[in-house]
């Protein structure tokens, strides 16, 4: 009678209890589909060697384990690999030869109307989406690398692709060479944490009508853009690289039509444009560093309620730039490398507001080809007369509170900074004031030993 | 010449001029990278000085020192020797000065503080600026017979390539923004030597900067190979036509 009852038991709670491991090694008898026909919800399959079927679908909640060199080759058939149903587990596998489709969107592993797929550990080379997400819950998408092939726009697609999947998780993995690098489209409630997104024609992560989501930790180099959020709310974008994302219409964080975001922690260096700022409302930017961009931050004259403080801005070529005089938003207590104030109560802070929109900022933003005057002594004169009698840069453009020394909370951030923290207190508050000063004196110098030297008994 | 060359480097090595310039350049630029702690910035404010230093030192002392050793040129043209071996060692000779002195007081702190390409770039493109008004200075001191017209010329020039020029070609871009001026932009910005010497390291240290839109025609050119030859020509045109003028203008000259 107990025998019974636990058999039934045992019956009832189901897959757990009777779930097989099976081995297939590729070439045997039989292929791997057939494999997955016969295993029940809950099995195991490990795969050894290169499996070259064709498209596999995984239509039972299922682990598949890469074993010794274990291919999944779509032989350019659709996608490479599909998966259909709950709880699927892909993990260890090199996988390629899917068809390249626009029209059909075929990806290296393509994730349909499920919830729990987890996909770690695998090479994807060369696919044309290489992870595909449509409609998934409870995703996680971890150590992958990723491997796109250079060309055109029109014949590359994203890497790790997300089309209305919610609680979804992406770490660790490294995308190149694709289109997006993480591309999210409906996509709610999801993390990006960790990964490294290099070489990608447009954007290194691309949000679009996404909300809730957080993107930490990342890094972004050399793509077309590093990171573009558009249309979404509430993203938190935190103690991200964006490293030398260059060109015409190339930012590091390009932002258009946000709301209620946030930017904490993080590093722009080396780009065109450090952050774009197109449309945005109430954007908090805060204990950010921007170093040798471009731009180091467009604001346009749409953002509003967006705040900034805490905020780094150091060897970029412009700090700030916008398009119009009206600014409705604050800068308060960021450090501006640029800033020639002092500081008479030794609080910390500057006593005088600086005005972090140059005079030469306007005039390239109205006339491009006059960069080519950046830092000739024509243009530091005319920024210098612009900031003791601002007449063209708008009056509501200024940081009341200017740090005098770069927040200390970077302290943890990227090896310049350590070096700069290291060095004593009054060194670092020297800025463009001083050596502009150093300049004059000895322009005044030189004409004077000059003058000397040419009437030596007068 | 080689004479000439030696005995007038002699004689500007006694010069406290020479010497002065030297430790002027190298307080500055220690100073700079000392003050600033964080050795881009440093650059960049270095940038500056030398763009607007070198020319008018580089001027200013060619021009009185010519003036000054004008007697010892008309020892030496008395001797059994051409005259453009007389110039010839006297302008290289200067050359040789001014260029160590650069070295000791750009160079030196430039290779200690901050050994990059753009440090390299800058320390050459002010070694073509020494040369180049140099050149200038010496052409002005022969044209003029007088120590302080030649001086006051030697001013305005400085004052004309280093203010006037960028005033001038700012407003005419502004005035002419209705009108295609972007063929005109570049050449424009490229003739003048400080300029075009402004442009080769700005393409170093505003790279991102470059890369955007507005920079893009710039960078596009002088960033090519091609563009890189075309800028050289220029500034060696810019040494050469004003030594050739000089040796025209000395040899003719009535000393």
């Amino acid at each position: 009678m107990r025998k019974g009852l636990i058999l039934i038991l045992a019956c009832v709670t189901g897959g757990p209890l009777v779930a097989h491991s099976w081995t297939y090694r590729a070439g045997t008898s039989g292929t791997l589909q057939q494999v997955i026909g016969k295993a029940t919800a809950g099995d195991t399959i490990i795969v050894d060697g290169t499996v070259s079927e064709g498209s596999i679908h995984v239509d039972r909640s299922l682990v598949l384990l890469g074993g010794t060199d274990a291919v999944i080759d779509g032989g350019g058939k659709n996608d490479a690999l599909r998966i259909t149903a709950d709880d699927v587990t892909v993990k260890g596998f090199t996988i390629r030869g899917s068809r390249r489709s626009n029209l059909d969107d075929m990806a290296g592993i393509k994730v349909n109307e499920c919830r729990g797929v987890v996909i770690s550990d695998n090479f994807v080379d060369q696919c044309f989406f290489a992870i595909y997400l449509s409609g998934a819950k409870d995703a996680l998408i971890e150590g992958n690398t990723v491997l796109g092939e250079p060309g055109d726009e029109d014949h590359m697609a994203n890497g790790i692709h997300l089309w209305k999947c919610s609680n979804a998780t992406i770490r660790n993995n490294r995308i190149e060479y694709h289109r997006d690098g993480i591309y999210f489209e409906f996509v709610t409630d999801s993390h990006i944490i960790g990964n490294t997104s290099l070489h990608n024609l447009r954007y290194g992560l691309h949000f679009m009508f996404s909300h809730r989501d957080a993107y930490e930790d990342n890094h972004f180099e050399d793509n077309g853009a590093g990171v573009a959020v558009m249309f979404s709310k509430e993203i938190a974008m935190r103690r991200n690289h964006f490293v030398a994302n260059r060109g015409a219409s190339a930012y590091g964080l390009l932002l258009k039509e946000i709301n209620d975001g946030e930017i904490i922690g993080n590093t722009f260096q080396d780009n065109t444009t450090g952050i774009m700022i197109d449309g945005c409302n109430r954007i908090n930017v805060h204990d950010n560093e921007f170093r040798l961009n471009g731009w180091a931050l467009r604001l346009f004259a749409n953002a509003i309620d967006c705040d900034f403080r805490g905020n780094t801005f150091a060897g970029n070529t412009f700090d700030v730039s916008t398009n119009g005089s009206l600014i409705p938003n604050t800068m308060n207590g960021n450090y501006w490398d640029r800033y020639a104030g002092y500081d008479l109560d030794r609080d910390g802070y500057g006593d005088v507001p600086h005005r972090p929109l140059g005079f030469f900022t306007l005039l390239v933003e109205m006339q491009p080809y006059a960069m080519v005057f950046s830092r000739s002594l024509f243009v530091s004169l005319l920024d210098r007369a612009e900031r003791l009698i601002p007449s063209l840069t708008p009056e509501s453009m200024k940081d009341d509170r200017p740090l005098m020394r770069p927040p200390a909370s970077l302290k943890k951030g990227t090896d310049h900074v350590e070096e700069k923290q290291d060095a004593p207190a009054g060194k670092v508050t020297a800025n463009e004031g001083s050596s502009g000063g150093v300049l004059w004196l000895l322009v005044g110098v030189a004409f004077l030993s000059s003058i000397r030297y040419l009437f030596p008994h007068g | 010449m080689l004479k000439v060359f030696k005995y007038t480097l002699i004689d500007l090595a006694r010069n406290r001029f020479v010497l002065g310039y030297a430790l002027l350049m190298l307080l500055v630029a220690q100073g700079l990278f000392a003050l600033e702690g964080d050795p881009t910035k440093a650059l960049l404010s270095l940038v500056q000085v030398v763009m607007a230093l070198v020319p008018l030192i580089a001027l200013v002392f060619t021009v009185v020192y010519m003036y000054d050793t004008i007697e010892f040129t008309q020892l030496l043209a008395v001797q059994p020797m051409t005259r453009s071996a007389i110039l010839g060692g006297q302008l290289l000779a200067l050359a040789t000065a001014l260029l160590l002195a650069q070295a000791v007081g750009l160079g030196l702190p430039l290779l200690v503080h901050s050994p990059t390409m753009a440090a390299l770039v800058l320390s050459l493109s002010g070694s073509v600026l020494v040369l180049v008004f140099a050149a200038l200075g010496a052409l002005i001191a022969l044209k003029q017979r007088e120590k302080a017209r030649g001086v006051g010329v030697a001013l305005a020039i400085w004052f004309l390539f280093v203010l006037v020029y960028d005033a001038l070609l700012m407003w005419a871009m502004f005035t002419l923004s209705d009108y295609p001026i972007e063929p005109f932009v570049v050449p424009l910005a490229g003739i003048n030597p400080i300029d075009l010497a402004r442009i080769m390291v700005m393409l170093q240290v505003d790279l991102a900067a470059m890369m955007g839109y507005s920079g893009a025609i710039y960078k596009n050119f002088f960033g090519s190979v091609g563009g890189t030859v075309v800028a050289a020509l220029i500034l060696l045109l810019w040494i050469a036509i004003p030594v050739l003028l000089a040796f025209r203008v000395f040899k003719r000259k009535d000393l």
